[in-house]
């Protein structure tokens, strides 16, 4: 069943050929699938984080050995992705920036830049999944949502444009996503009371294009949920890259839980547009269509968990899909082109929030709302997947994604906002060992499991994955290894103890034809190949 | 270095004796006053108390402390008193002494030598003055130029922004990186000089230079990072 080659789109110019001289064009972000640069958080615009890279295989991987262990300085587990251009890694931590030998680890310069104090949640422990590239330019997001424009080649800073206002809860974790001349960013604070948007600036000059509010103003659609100045505080954040289709000209944008997370009572509806999926005019910022997977959430179910791109047969038809597990325990396609819902899968082996998922795509609630007393709810607040990366093998149509299934007790009660304060509305408690994790096989020609690998480890995983052209899928496992496994059968066939937990999703590279996994693990960054 | 290096590390990144000192939140959190007590006196933990080195060295301690989290929190260029024309300073910086073509300040000029936007922050004016004049003493580790002779016989020229024994990387004025295994050089001629020229004392009058300092020293002074929450 052939796949429609997805994101062919004719390049103004070359691919990256040149070692060494980093200028990044516009046809070098839309090759896909990627091969020796990794352009960017996902690879590519579809998030499918499938490599064409075939030097390692199931056969010698087993020779695969640790080629270097890069340092920067940490205050938190590292969640960065790399970007590799030309041989040249980009990495970072907290505020910082680094620009490395990728083939020998070595630093080729390190921009500084000081922590943020009095910050909130998530933006307090300084998470950065890293950097987005264009041209001699690299772009990054700063705990204190800043966009910093950096000089590729020497981490020179060009400028640095605050983007949030008007609320101390905002911060930024993620990457920045380059569509076309644009940088788009996002914030974090979907927990905190901060009103969501995502924000299109010019790569070259800085300046705002548009602004897209997750929470519509007094008057707009779906603001019949946010009385009086609720809609500052609504939440709805942007806080993981989205994915992007040329040919469709348009942008996948997850959005966050409404704030409070655990009391509605704040916000009656369905709390438009939080825990949704945005389809958006790269352009203009224009809504072309929304879906939402957990309307009036009470549970934290954010909805940024990478929506990814699929050109497949489905159901007889080739489509343009996407295909996403939410953290709400369903798996989902949908139509790309129009956002028609196709299907649910639960997968989520204990789910209790919703009875069933009807045919329009929107849940049958249960009825489960947090209380004072506290409710046992499935999944846990965490979720039955995160922002921890899924794969897709265009080869096999397989979906490859890590999961968790937990349940947690949730309280609630009403409490107003306040700024320096998070807004949870009260809390959730794991319960029992706290799950039982699973890296996942998910065939789309079938709608079943191919296989579901039970995670065995004293630790809750944080690491996403990523596939390659040989049938290997990458990811950290939750005993503080860095696997390798046949996406075949799901056996795990290498491993390589990092020593630390693992909260980041890997990435694979090529230089001189020689290929490389690399990961981020705790406080270091991790780059595997051949002998 | 001499006192803290032997247990925190030379990088302050900590060793097997004691933890880390650089970007630790433990660090950051506390106020200089706290710092400084815990080098005077100790902690519970085993790290042996240093009053012996005296309140200066204690003071200077807590300072690079700061500089190992990026903060210029005790910058005192705001104290320099500027002598020079700044505007006069800034048309010689994108002009006739063509420092834009290899430096940035502010956002603005090249990109094969280091950013000069902070460099006020850590260099008192004749400070900045000997950096122009005698930029040689010393070349900074990363701005060594080398001329790399290949196995196949290519030279290339450029700024070693690396070495060990086994690889280095070279970056050419087009900003490319050469990134070489040793294997593949058969020569490596270090110049003993940076890229920056060495007669600016000459090309440059004794008021164009203090013109030049003073706009370099304001330039750092108007380059604060906003490093509070979003307001």
């Amino acid at each position: 069943m052939p796949d429609a080659a997805p994101q062919s789109a004719p390049s103004p110019a070359g691919p990256l050929e040149s070692p060494g001289l980093i200028d990044v064009k516009q046809g070098d972000l839309l090759q896909s699938p990627v091969s020796d640069n990794w352009v960017s958080y996902n690879g590519d615009y579809t998030g499918r984080r499938y490599s064409a890279l075939a030097q390692i295989t199931p056969q010698n991987v087993g020779r695969l050995s640790a080629r270097w262990v890069f340092h920067p300085r940490t205050v938190s587990p590292l969640e960065v992705t790399p970007v590799v251009v030309a041989g040249v890694m980009f990495v970072t931590s907290a505020n910082d920036a680094y620009a490395i030998d990728a083939s020998t680890g070595k630093l080729l310069w390190h921009h500084a830049r000081p922590l943020t104090h009095g910050l909130v949640d998530d933006a307090a422990v300084h998470h950065n999944r890293g950097i987005a590239v264009l041209g001699t330019r690299v772009y990054m997001e700063t705990d204190n949502a800043h966009l910093l424009c950096l000089d590729a080649r020497s981490g020179g800073l060009i400028w640095d444009v605050p983007y949030a206002h008007g609320n101390r809860n905002y911060g930024a974790t993620s990457a920045p996503l380059i569509v076309k001349d644009t940088v788009l960013v996002g914030t974090s604070g979907g927990d905190d009371g901060v009103r969501g948007f995502l924000a299109a600036y010019d790569a070259q000059t800085g300046r705002e294009k548009w602004r897209f509010w997750t929470i519509p103003a007094p008057g707009e659609k779906g603001s019949d949920s946010w009385p009086m100045d609720m809609y500052l505080h609504g939440g709805g954040t942007t806080w993981m890259p989205g994915t992007y289709d040329p040919s469709l000209n348009t942008l996948y944008w997850g959005t966050g839980n409404p704030s409070p997370d655990y009391d509605g009572s704040m916000r009656p509806g369905d709390d438009l547009y939080t825990s949704c999926l945005l389809a958006l005019d790269p352009d203009t910022g224009t809504l072309k269509w929304y879906f939402q997977f957990t309307p009036h959430n009470l549970y934290d179910y954010d909805a940024v968990e990478t929506p990814v791109l699929v050109d497949a047969n489905f159901r007889g038809k080739v489509r343009k899909l996407i295909v996403t597990a939410n953290r709400n325990g369903f798996l989902y396609v949908l139509d790309r082109v129009t956002g028609q819902f196709l299907v649910a899968k639960q997968f989520a082996q204990q789910q209790t929030w919703a009875k069933s998922i009807d045919a329009n795509g929107r849940p049958v609630p249960s009825g489960l709302v947090p209380d004072e007393k506290g409710v046992e709810i499935c999944p846990a607040e965490g979720g039955a997947t995160n922002w921890y990366s899924p794969s897709y093998d265009p080869r096999t149509h397989r979906f490859y994604f890590r999961s968790l299934d937990a349940c947690a007790v949730f309280q609630s009660k009403t409490e107003p906002f306040q700024e320096g304060r998070n807004w949870y509305a009260t809390g959730a408690r794991a319960t029992g060992e706290g799950g039982q994790g699973y890296i996942n096989a998910f065939d789309l020609d079938t709608l079943t499991f191919a296989w579901r690998n039970a995670q065995i480890g004293p630790y809750k995983g944080w690491g996403g994955l990523m596939s390659t052209a040989t049938g290997l899928v990458a990811y950290g496992d939750d005993a503080e290894n860095f696997v390798i496994l046949d996406g075949h059968t799901g056996k795990p066939l290498w491993h390589f103890g990092v020593g630390q937990m693992i909260h980041a999703s890997p990435m694979s590279y090529a230089i001189g034809g020689k290929q490389y996994f690399a990961i981020a693990a705790g406080s270091d960054i991790f780059a595997f190949a051949l002998p | 270095m001499e006192y803290c290096a032997g247990c925190h590390g030379t990088d302050g990144k900590g060793g097997d004796k004691a933890a880390s000192l650089a970007m630790t939140l433990s660090v950051m959190t506390r106020s200089d006053s706290e710092l400084e007590q815990i080098v005077r006196e100790g902690t519970m933990e085993g790290m042996p108390p240093f009053s012996q080195i005296g309140d200066a060295n204690i003071h200077a301690i807590v300072g690079y402390l700061h500089a190992m989290e990026g903060s210029s929190a005790s910058a005192s260029a705001g104290a320099v008193v500027v002598t020079g024309d700044v505007h006069a300073g800034r048309s010689l910086y994108f002009g006739k002494a063509r420092c834009a073509a290899c430096h940035r300040i502010n956002g603005d000029g090249g990109f094969i030598a280091s950013d000069l936007t902070a460099f006020s922050q850590t260099h008192t004016a004749d400070g900045i003055l000997q950096a122009i004049t005698k930029p040689d003493n010393p070349v900074a580790g990363t701005s060594r130029v080398a001329t790399l002779t290949t196995i196949h016989g290519t030279r290339l020229t450029g700024v070693l922004r690396y070495e060990d024994d086994f690889s280095l990387a070279l970056q050419t004025e087009d900003g490319r990186y050469h990134l070489l295994s040793k294997n593949e050089l058969t020569a490596v001629a270090y110049s003993g000089h940076s890229l920056m020229p060495r007669d600016y004392a000459d090309q440059l009058s004794s008021r164009e230079l203090n013109d030049l300092v003073s706009f370099l020293i304001v330039a750092g002074r108007s380059s604060g990072i906003d490093s509070t929450p979003p307001h």
